[in-house]
């Protein structure tokens, strides 16, 4: 059974069985390979996309439930290849490593900052909570954020 | 010959790979895909151990999709580090839950689980070793009863039974330091629990066979050891196997050895397909080379005035089934658990032992994370027994320019002196946050730390291009670390006189660059700096030579700097370094540079050391770390209050990268020293299967570390450079351990220091440590016979 979707603003068909997990239509059907795929519990937050605006672990969603969806992922962010005011500051503050886990993050803090645009420290920190870097100990992909949202 | 512009080399230079990561653009391994590609899966065993009866593949070969099956049969090799006791796939018995028995590529992944599954195989349960203690009890069942007819990589190590290898260290006498009447005698146990990687990209491989040979394009931190080791285990020549590797999504040691690559070897030559295998995190986390679980006993003679004259040591590590990494790393504990502070004697043995459990690996500063544990609370069980305050205790005895270390090289350069000076300048800027503390109860502690950077062998080679460019080719890495966006160019630019960016760093390819060692042990910036630094040197000859007669100037007489070559003291008198190049395509052909490097060696005092993999280390690095706690008396629930630290990194090129790696380490070793634990069930399987029951640092759990960089110490690196990425996690459960033990009044024995190992120190409901299966005189501990006494 087909699920229709919208992906990043273009009109999508995915043939993949209802039960599909959402990552494995966007990354193996949709070749949107920005959200990773690494616990596939829903605890690590890498495969983080919004669905209609809101924040999910697409690991945990099978496609059959979100029908006519809005979907949009780290590909999108980017407008006409000029990086969001979110992926700038992560640029300039020279926060990344590896790099695996900041699909997942800057989806989340795209979609808090939407709520949030002043967030605090403590807010910002707490919103990340569903986001596991391994790499970088959390604190100076925080200050960037802080940063944009100071400057906001 | 005049220097290059030295304000290239100290920069806080971006990443160039930064962009496409924050775009979701980078593809890593797991991204990769290709026309044709199969999907493997590894049937693994869930037992610990047992002989194979039967293993028939018949039934899962006509499962739909199904296109190749590899077995023992298609492996004859085995592999090793010291000696070669693994084989690709459980030979004839199983030794740990989890062990790889067949591996199956099919068209979809579903297709290849199925068949994985449907694998016919008959057991026939053997006994087995889950602990050490078990492993070394007399009459244990030996996880190798044929330990005495593997091949021998590295000779010179004692070995027997369940002991994979032992190395030791024996300098002075101890037994007349422990019999002297002015010395107080403090003993000490400690045990600690396995430490996952949890790289968020898991290990993963694509393979093919093209042309007759096998193109390997992997997660690795080692593509020579992938092409060398996946050679050994099909039994081809190692120039058979070419090894690329993309963007590796976290290593942190996990991908320091060969491990998945030869299946889908194996399966892309039976299929003639690429094949492609990703290990699902529940894999990673029950068979994921972990840092090992360790079992420490050491006793220190020490006078009142807080020398140590004699030390005696025993670890345990637990390598699990096979010897992997475990066995180099019985070289470590000698210049970790007996390093820091001056020793008049010592008596130590590292033993790698056999249990019938998951391998174990390398993971960011490998054993010199709990050993330094392990020193510095035992350290500070010596400045209790003897009345002195544990600063002053440290600043009095740690090593100091022309000490001895453990095995008797000679350091060089006061450095750990002034790095505690540094950090009491540091404490004494801001105020104690004792006061945020409350009603908890507060602890502080300074503790030190020893290392090494992992030097060896590298090259390098550079390709001068016609616009002024650099191409430098090496088998450089780029696991997040930074180093090839960061340092290496820095260094090549340095050399030659153009901006970094006009660098281009080529991804790892076994096929264009030469020998290296790998990514791990600090060694990239040092090692294949060192290269790059030679090969720009030689670039650097050839541009002054053709530019000399292009300007009828004396080459010595010529300097490069920002993309010229100018006429020193002449600026604008000569012309682009993009001319000179095209000149010399005219006239001597491209301009082309190689350089090499390997570690000279340090000497050790001859004869100490028996089975180390290395007597003495090239270059040392040092810690000083410090924190401040508060338990809750109710709990046992640590908070850190602050913490910083003094890192030596010799010459800091990146100041703001090596801070990024000093936050990022310090919290993984925060997470190691206060929650982050495997352990194994009675049916030798791991506990914790998923990231809901290993719980690593969140976002909420961290706080910002105040970080000072100590330059100027000795280093044979290019620029004085050290590594920096490695070291910032060996001392944080040290660290914490001392303060809590501060705030608390007890004494800290085991890792993870969770709120009920805490609370149960705290009331008494936490037994000492004891352990039975370390005997009390040295002697009994080893395998080597001891001289008449």
């Amino acid at each position: 059974m087909p699920t229709f979707l919208t992906v990043n603003g273009e009109q999508k068909v995915s043939m993949r069985a209802p039960m599909t997990p959402l990552i494995d239509v966007l990354r193996e059907e949709f070749q949107l390979t920005g959200a990773k795929n690494v616990c596939r519990e829903g605890i690590c937050g890498a495969c983080t996309v919004l669905v209609d605006g809101r924040p999910v672990v697409s690991c945990l969603v099978p496609v059959g439930s979100i029908p006519n969806a809005e979907v949009r992922t780290v590909e999108s962010l980017a407008d006409d290849g000029e990086l969001s005011p979110l992926q700038r500051i992560m640029e300039e503050h020279d926060v990344v490593q590896c790099g695996m886990c900041f699909p997942g993050i800057l989806m989340a803090l795209t979609s808090f900052f939407k709520e949030c645009p002043h967030a605090d420290k403590d807010e910002i920190r707490a919103a990340l909570v569903g986001n596991i870097c391994r790499c970088t100990g959390y604190e100076r992909l925080i200050d960037a954020a802080v940063a944009l949202a100071k400057s906001s | 010959m005049v220097d290059a512009d030295p304000s290239t080399v100290r920069m806080n230079l971006s990443r160039r790979d930064a962009r496409d990561k924050l775009l979701g653009r980078t593809n890593y391994t797991v991204d990769r895909a290709y026309p044709r590609m199969l999907h493997a899966a590894i049937r693994r065993a869930d037992v610990a151990s047992a002989r194979i009866v039967r293993l028939d593949t018949t039934r899962a070969r006509q499962m739909p999709g199904v296109r190749a099956i590899a077995t023992i049969d298609d492996a004859p090799g085995m592999h090793g580090i010291g000696i070669a006791d693994h084989p690709l796939f459980a030979s004839g018995v199983i030794r740990f839950h989890g062990e790889q028995i067949a591996a199956v590529a099919a068209d979809t992944l579903e297709q290849a689980e199925a068949a994985a599954a449907a694998i016919e195989l008959e057991l026939e349960p053997l006994p087995a070793v889950l602990t050490m203690e078990e492993a070394l009890a007399p009459g244990a069942p030996l996880v190798h009863p044929g330990w005495k007819d593997y091949e021998i990589l590295v000779e010179g190590a004692a070995r027997g039974g369940n002991v994979a290898w032992e190395a030791t260290v024996i300098r002075g006498d101890t037994d007349a330091a422990f019999a002297r009447d002015d010395v107080t005698i403090v003993e000490s146990c400690f045990r600690v629990g396995r430490q996952n990687h949890v790289s968020l990209e898991g290990r993963a491989v694509v393979a093919a066979f093209e042309d007759g040979r096998y193109r390997i394009e992997t997660s690795t931190q080692v593509p020579w050891t992938v092409r060398n080791q996946t050679a050994k285990l099909l039994g081809v020549a190692p120039s058979m196997v070419q090894v690329t590797v993309p963007p590796v999504g976290g290593g942190f040691g996990q991908k320091f050895d060969c491990t998945l690559e030869p299946y889908a070897a194996i399966l892309a030559r039976k299929s003639g397909r690429p094949v492609r295998l990703v290990y699902s995190r529940q894999e990673e986390m029950l068979t994921c080379l972990c840092r090992e679980n360790a079992d420490i006993k050491m006793r220190s003679a020490v006078t009142g005035d807080g020398e140590i004259v004699g030390r005696e040591a025993v670890v345990l590590m637990d390598c699990g089934a096979y010897g992997g990494e475990q066995i180099f790393l019985t070289t470590m504990t000698a210049h970790t658990l007996t390093g820091n502070y001056r020793l008049g004697s010592v008596k130590l043995v590292s033993r790698a032992v056999y249990t019938n459990t998951a391998p174990n690996g390398a993971f960011r500063a490998c054993n010199g994370v709990y050993n330094t544990f392990a020193m510095e609370c035992h350290t500070d069980e010596i400045c209790q027994a003897i009345g002195m305050d544990p600063l002053e205790f440290r600043r009095r005895q740690v090593l100091g320019d022309g000490d001895i270390g453990a095995t008797g090289q000679v350091f060089e350069g006061d450095v750990l002196g002034p790095m505690l000076d540094r950090m009491e300048a540091m404490r004494a800027r801001s105020p104690s946050k004792k006061d945020e503390a409350g009603d908890r109860l507060y602890g502080r502690a300074t503790v030190v730390g020893t290392w090494f950077v992992f030097v060896g062998p590298s090259t390098a080679t550079i390709n001068l291009n016609a616009d002024g460019s650099a191409t430098l080719i090496t088998a450089a890495v780029e696991i997040g670390q930074g180093t090839t966006v960061q340092a290496l160019p820095q260094i090549v630019a340095h050399e030659l006189g153009i901006h970094p960016d006009k660098v281009i760093v080529r991804g790892a390819d076994t096929d264009a660059a030469g020998f290296d060692l790998g990514v791990g042990g600090g060694r990239t910036t040092v090692s294949v700096g060192a290269a790059s630094k030679a090969a720009a040197r030689v670039v650097r000859d050839r541009i002054l030579e053709t530019a000399g007669e292009l300007l009828q100037t004396k080459p010595e007489k010529l300097v490069l700097k920002e993309g010229r070559v100018e006429i020193a003291g002449v600026p604008g008198s000569g012309m682009t370094i993009a001319q000179v190049v095209q000149r010399a395509h005219q006239v001597s052909g491209p301009v082309v540079g190689s350089g090499s490097f390997t570690n000279p060696g340090t000497a050790a005092m001859p004869g100490c050391a028996a089975g180390h993999f290395i007597d003495a280390i090239d270059i040392p690095v040092f810690n000083v770390h410090d924190c401040e706690v508060a338990v809750d008396p109710d709990t046992g629930h640590v908070d850190i209050l602050s913490y910083r630290v003094v890192q030596d990194v010799g010459r800091a090129l990146n100041p703001r990268a090596i801070h990024g790696q000093i936050q990022g380490g310090v919290t993984q070793g925060i997470g190691y020293a206060l929650h982050e634990e495997h352990t194994i069930g009675d049916d030798g399987c791991i506990r914790q299967n998923s990231l809901e029951t290993y719980r690593v640092p969140l976002a909420l759990d961290t706080l910002p570390i105040e970080i000072e960089l100590y330059e100027g110490a000795p280093s044979i690196g290019p620029l004085g450079v050290k590594g920096a990425g490695e070291v910032p996690i060996l001392n944080p459960p040290a660290a914490l351990a001392c303060a809590i033990r501060n705030a608390t009044g007890c004494r800290v024995q085991q890792t993870p220091m969770t709120p009920p190992r805490i609370l149960g120190y705290m009331t008494g409901h936490e037994p000492a440590l004891e352990l039975p299966h370390i005997a009390e005189d040295w002697w009994d501990n080893v395998l080597m016979t001891p001289p008449a006494r």
